[in-house]
């Protein structure tokens, strides 16, 4: 028992720095995910075909290939090809890319959620289709997406130990841990620290989304 | 960019014993996937159902079970097991694995590889499943308990056929990325399509011509489209099957589903 704390106490420079790294790389690639999957979900319920198509080829290929490919192409692949991307504008941008797809899935079924008949009578009352989606639309989509965007929030947190692992220069939670288990060989209580830092994170995602969902709850 | 498109790199890359490489790399993936996959739906129900379970201490053991492994990385469960795994456990599975399988899954490591897949899977399959059996009315249960059944009857015969059913696609959405997990493994040094994809582009430059850099970019772009074309299969097989069961039990018009599924793209698709 007392070795556990042991543990902590010895390497808490590395575990803190650790944490906020993965803190960081959390926040950055969710704006990235947010951001790029509104725009992509743009495209993909435009009333334009080729649009539509973008955004479509955008999805399948970020959702159906492992981040860990998505990783090795940006960060050494690119290197090849002579531009030379750092490891934290790699990671991020893998990581809010890659989530990116399943945000903008998961707002296209929100705005598909609200129903065409809103649309219709929104373009009938005289409001554009921007506008349509600005102040009918999208307000109620973004609250039918809240859960899910929550347990995509919670994918992305894990997601992140992927990208701390494959690049170098970006010393995450999971990336100290495994340094720490080298240097002290004390696997079980590093990891087990290393678990607890995660599941802090999970949690209180878990617990942000649960606020935001009653806080945002369309009372009927 | 002269680099990305030349010929000559993609060539390289398809070359019939590259080729072959990366192949038998992935066929290795799509080994695991399918055993991981087996393993971890029937773990994956059996925590459904305990955590469903009428005596509490059952029920919350198997929540807090599937809590704590749903919400760790993957990748951070497969790292722990691979170094702490007793080696009795590694030797036993290398003793029992199976002499079809292929070389790249006898080594004791897979057995930390596929453990770490299902433990994390069959806690996710579980959370799904259990949904799926909510989400169904109350009433069919009582219905079946006032007609005679026992409740292993009434989950076999009446809860699980359609709970279960309405869960299948975000089921195959979560085995999709079960897939795409698999390449999580090559941390563990098995040997498998990212390996293969790494050695084929390391220092082959010798045999290439001595200033032709080996083409890592294409090899991975080309593993990438490996994995999209298999899982975008397999995202549309599941599709199909969704609409074609929504016909049979509903008649020919598809009504509104609860899953994570994209609803409106199944109507349109299913009245096409």
């Amino acid at each position: 028992m007392a070795e556990l704390w042991q543990v902590l106490t010895d390497n808490w420079p590395e575990f803190s720095s650790g944490f906020w790294v993965t803190v960081r790389l959390v926040a950055v690639s969710f704006v990235i995910a947010i951001v790029v999957g509104t725009a992509v979900a743009a495209l993909r319920i435009a009333p334009w075909k080729p649009l539509k198509w973008v955004g479509g080829v955008f999805v399948e290929i970020f959702r159906n290939t492992p981040l860990l490919v998505l990783l090795i192409i940006a960060y050494a692949g690119l290197r090849r090809a002579g531009l030379a991307l750092d490891a934290w504008v790699a990671g991020t941008a893998c990581l809010g890319l890659y989530t990116a797809a399943y945000v903008a899935e998961a707002l296209r079924s929100g705005v598909f959620a609200v129903g065409k008949g809103q649309i219709d009578a929104s373009l009938s009352l005289g409001l554009d289709y921007p506008r349509t989606m600005r102040y009918i639309i999208l307000p109620q989509a973004v609250r039918t997406v809240i859960p899910h965007l929550g347990s995509l929030t919670i994918a992305m947190i894990k997601n992140s130990a992927i990208v701390g692992v494959s690049l170098l220069g970006l010393p995450d939670l999971l990336h100290q841990a495994r340094l720490v288990n080298s240097r002290t060989f004390a696997t079980h209580e590093t990891f087990l620290w290393a678990a607890v830092g995660y599941l802090i994170l999970t949690l209180l995602a878990t617990v942000a989304v649960r606020k935001l969902e009653t806080r945002y709850a369309i009372h009927r | 960019m002269g680099y990305l498109f030349d010929p000559a790199n993609w060539e390289w890359v398809t070359t019939e014993n590259n080729l072959r490489f990366l192949l038998e790399g992935f066929l290795v993936n799509l080994e695991i996937a399918l055993i991981a996959i087996v393993f971890s739906l029937i773990f994956g129900l059996l925590l459904a159902l305990l955590r469903l379970s009428p005596l509490r201490p059952l029920s919350i053991a198997a929540g807090v079970w599937v809590d704590v492994w749903r919400n760790l990385p993957l990748i951070f469960i497969i790292l722990y097991l691979a170094l702490a795994l007793p080696a009795p456990w590694k030797e036993f599975y290398e003793s029992n694995v199976p002499e079809f399988f292929p070389e790249a899954l006898q080594s004791g490591r897979v057995f930390a590889g596929i453990l770490g897949l299902v433990l994390y899977n069959s806690a996710v399959l579980a959370e799904i499943m259990r949904a799926g059996i909510l989400s169904l009315d109350r009433g069919q249960g009582e219905a079946a308990a006032s007609l005679g059944l026992t409740y292993p009857q009434q989950l076999r015969y009446v809860i699980l056929p359609q709970g279960l059913r309405r869960m299948v696609p975000a089921t195959v959405s979560q085995l999709i990325t079960l897939n795409k997990d698999t390449t999580l493994v090559s941390i563990i040094a098995i040997q498998e399509v990212m390996r293969h994809g790494r050695i084929l582009s390391s220092g082959f430059g010798v045999f290439t011509g001595s200033d032709v850099q080996t083409p890592l970019l294409q090899v991975f772009i080309f593993i990438g489209a490996l994995f999209v074309i298999v899982n975008y299969a397999l995202s549309r097989l599941s599709r199909r099957l969704e609409i074609r069961e929504r016909k049979r039990t509903t008649g020919g018009t598809p009504g509104p589903i609860s899953g994570l599924e994209d609803q409106t793209a199944l109507v349109a698709e299913a009245s096409r």
